[in-house]
């Protein structure tokens, strides 16, 4: 046995966990059901427009039909994405506390660096399989009912995008995990900053509607969801030539693009390094429920 | 320390924040031993273990299992080491089998191997019906059963387990002491903690007692009944007591006190010999009527009594 073996036994383990688990299936079918939801919305919109709908919004509509497989890949996004993530990883690390599990596992010949990074690695891959679902339900159901679609190539983008994108939450609800090792606790922490972000980013977003000032909105860029939410769409905005209309936001520019990106990368890495010491540092407590 | 020694735990202190939960705790656990853990609630037998195990850091002091320091190469120290933790909960979305399965992948068995491993081993701790069923569905005692298979699927060398019996009806605990002491007669070391000081004194070669985070007591069993053992006591139940019988009991040469609780007699004796026949005869002697007469020897209970009477 190495140390990868060690690692995927323990991936292997986080699947079997996540699976017993009723209301991420919950979860997961609420995502999928908006995606449809989307569709009906949209289907209803093309073939029958409202008769009173103006000109210019009938015809946002007509240039977005082409790049619906966009609209809904990215539907799940900025919001379901990140409470499954908080829902994966939220309980990873302090479940097995609270049931004395930990106890078990790390009595056993591993290292609690190898045990943390099959943790993380667990929770990373049924992120990814999550994505991978509701990516290609999106794309499916573009491709039946609106084709023909168009820049399909970037679908790999968008997806790894994605996937990228929502490291940040899963990070954030991994380490109040392992720091506060109760489940509920660390629920509603990361559900706490992730709902704090999206109410402050609305608050600023609204200030600077009103005075145009643009400071806030670089303020707002700071926040935790900024660049988990929007990263994906900036990748595809950059990527695509979609045309400017209500449906999908134009190009952005290279630096948000890139400032997206990087603090996805810093968030991840401050929260890790934070569960790691965390971890390395202290006692495995023992049983609390 | 003996360099034969599989277990070894020098001068372990350990604190829960200011309170000192092991006190320069030394204990020495030989190949083939079966070590028995006394000491009271709140002692610090879990504290030990856990500390033993790298799940706790100590703020003081060493552990080696065979050798390897679990805290700084757990890989190496736990390979061959099995544990059955205090009240096992264990992962209710799992079967028995599953889990079985799956610890026996940490420690790397090949997957045929472990198989056969399984089957054993649920027929060993008796959950052959059980293997397949979803461990949310046992009993208690059926999780401690299998706490203690999943404690053997590596083959342990150590065995380590934080009172193994709880929660089993007697014939488990009668079976499984019978475990114990085949796993060690094929040269396992077995460590034990426990309330039980009649299961220690059956099970155990050797016993370490500890109270209030200090070892009182570290030694083999027959040492530490004679290490506590301040004397025997013949107990007499008789018809009726008198003054004179009390006083020519006191004047034996054997005897040190006397003790008179209604028509029943404490006689303490100044050696540790069956002097039933001597207390007998003078009691005849003295036309008293015995009902009954007990020579009392010290159990471990006595010795651990007083051992921890002496610890404080
Ligand atoms: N995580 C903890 N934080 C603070 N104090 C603790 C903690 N764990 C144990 N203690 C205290 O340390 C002491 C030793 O506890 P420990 O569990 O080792 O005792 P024990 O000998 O195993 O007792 P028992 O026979 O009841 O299982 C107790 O006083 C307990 O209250
Ligand atoms: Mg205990």
């Amino acid at each position: 046995m190495n140390a990868l073996q060690r690692v995927a036994v323990i991936v292997g383990y986080e699947w079997r966990r996540a699976l017993a688990k009723k209301w991420l299936f919950a979860l997961v079918i609420l995502a999928v059901a908006i995606q449809v939801l989307i569709f009906v919305v949209f289907n209803f919109l093309f073939t029958n427009p409202p008769p009173g709908m103006p000109p210019a919004l009938l015809e946002g509509l007509e240039q977005t039909k082409p790049f619906m497989w966009i609209v809904e890949v990215l539907t799940p996004q900025g919001f379901f994405m990140s409470l499954i993530v908080i829902m994966i990883a939220g309980g990873s690390m302090s479940e097995e506390y609270e049931h004395g599990t930990s106890d078990i596992l790390l009595s056993k010949p591993i290292t609690k660096l190898e045990y943390m990074t099959g943790k993380y690695l667990g929770g990373l891959s049924l992120l990814s399989f999550v994505a991978a679902l509701t990516t290609i339900l999106g794309v499916i159901l573009a491709i039946i009912f609106f084709s023909p679609q168009e820049s399909l190539q970037f679908l790999p983008h968008v997806y790894l995008a994605i996937v990228y994108s929502n490291l940040v939450f899963l990070s954030l609800a991994f380490m109040f995990s392992e720091v506060l090792r109760r489940t509920t606790l660390s629920y509603f922490s990361a559900i706490g900053v992730f709902i704090a972000s999206l109410v402050i980013s609305g608050v600023l977003s609204a200030v600077n509607s009103f005075t145009g000032e643009q400071l806030y909105l670089d303020v707002s860029k700071w926040l935790p969801n900024w660049g988990a939410s929007n990263f994906p769409s900036f990748v595809m905005g950059k990527l695509v030539d979609v045309p400017s209309n209500p449906f999908i936001s134009p190009a952005q520019g290279d630096s948000d693009l890139l400032l997206a990106g990087v603090f996805v990368a810093v968030y991840t890495v401050i929260f890790i390094v934070v569960a790691t010491i965390k971890l390395v540092r202290s006692d495995v407590t023992k049983k609390t429920a | 320390m003996s360099s034969q020694s599989v277990i070894t735990v020098s001068n372990l202190t350990k604190f829960y924040g200011d309170f000192k939960a092991l006190d320069s705790v030394s204990l020495a656990v030989e190949k083939g031993w079966v070590y028995g853990y006394l000491g009271p609630n709140g002692a610090g037998k879990t504290t030990t273990i856990r500390t033993m195990l790298g799940l706790l850091k100590p703020d003081q002091g060493e552990v080696q299992i065979t050798g390897i320091n679990p805290t700084k190469d757990p890989v190496q120290a736990l390979q061959s080491l099995g544990y059955a933790p205090e009240l096992p909960t264990l992962q209710t979305f799992f079967t028995g089998e599953q889990l079985l399965d799956f610890m026996g992948k940490i420690f790397g068995l090949a997957t045929q191997a472990r198989k056969e491993r399984i089957k054993q081993l649920l027929d060993l701790v008796g959950l052959k019906e059980w293997g397949d069923k979803r461990i949310g569905n046992y009993s208690k005692g059926m999780v401690q059963r299998l706490s203690i298979a999943l404690a053997l699927i590596n083959d342990p060398v150590v065995l380590i387990m934080d009172e193994p019996t709880i929660g089993m009806d007697p014939e488990a605990t009668a079976h499984f002491r019978n475990l114990f002491t085949t796993l060690s007669k094929q040269g396992k070391t077995v460590f034990i903690s426990s309330h039980l000081l009649d299961e220690v004194q059956r099970i155990c070669t050797h016993v370490g007692m500890i109270n209030k985070g200090r070892m009182v007591f570290d030694g083999r069993i027959a040492q530490v009944l004679e290490t506590f053992t301040q004397q025997w006591v013949i107990e007499a139940e008789l018809e009726e007591v008198t003054k004179t019988m009390v006083s020519s009991l006191k004047k034996l040469d054997c005897v040190e006190d006397v003790k008179v609780d209604g028509n029943k007699l404490r006689i303490e004796l100044k050696e540790k010999k069956d002097l039933r026949g001597e207390i007998s005869s003078e009691i005849f002697k003295r036309k008293g009527v015995l009902l009954s007469l007990n020579l009392h020897k010290i159990t471990l209970e006595d010795a651990y009594l007083r051992a921890l009477k002496g610890g404080q």
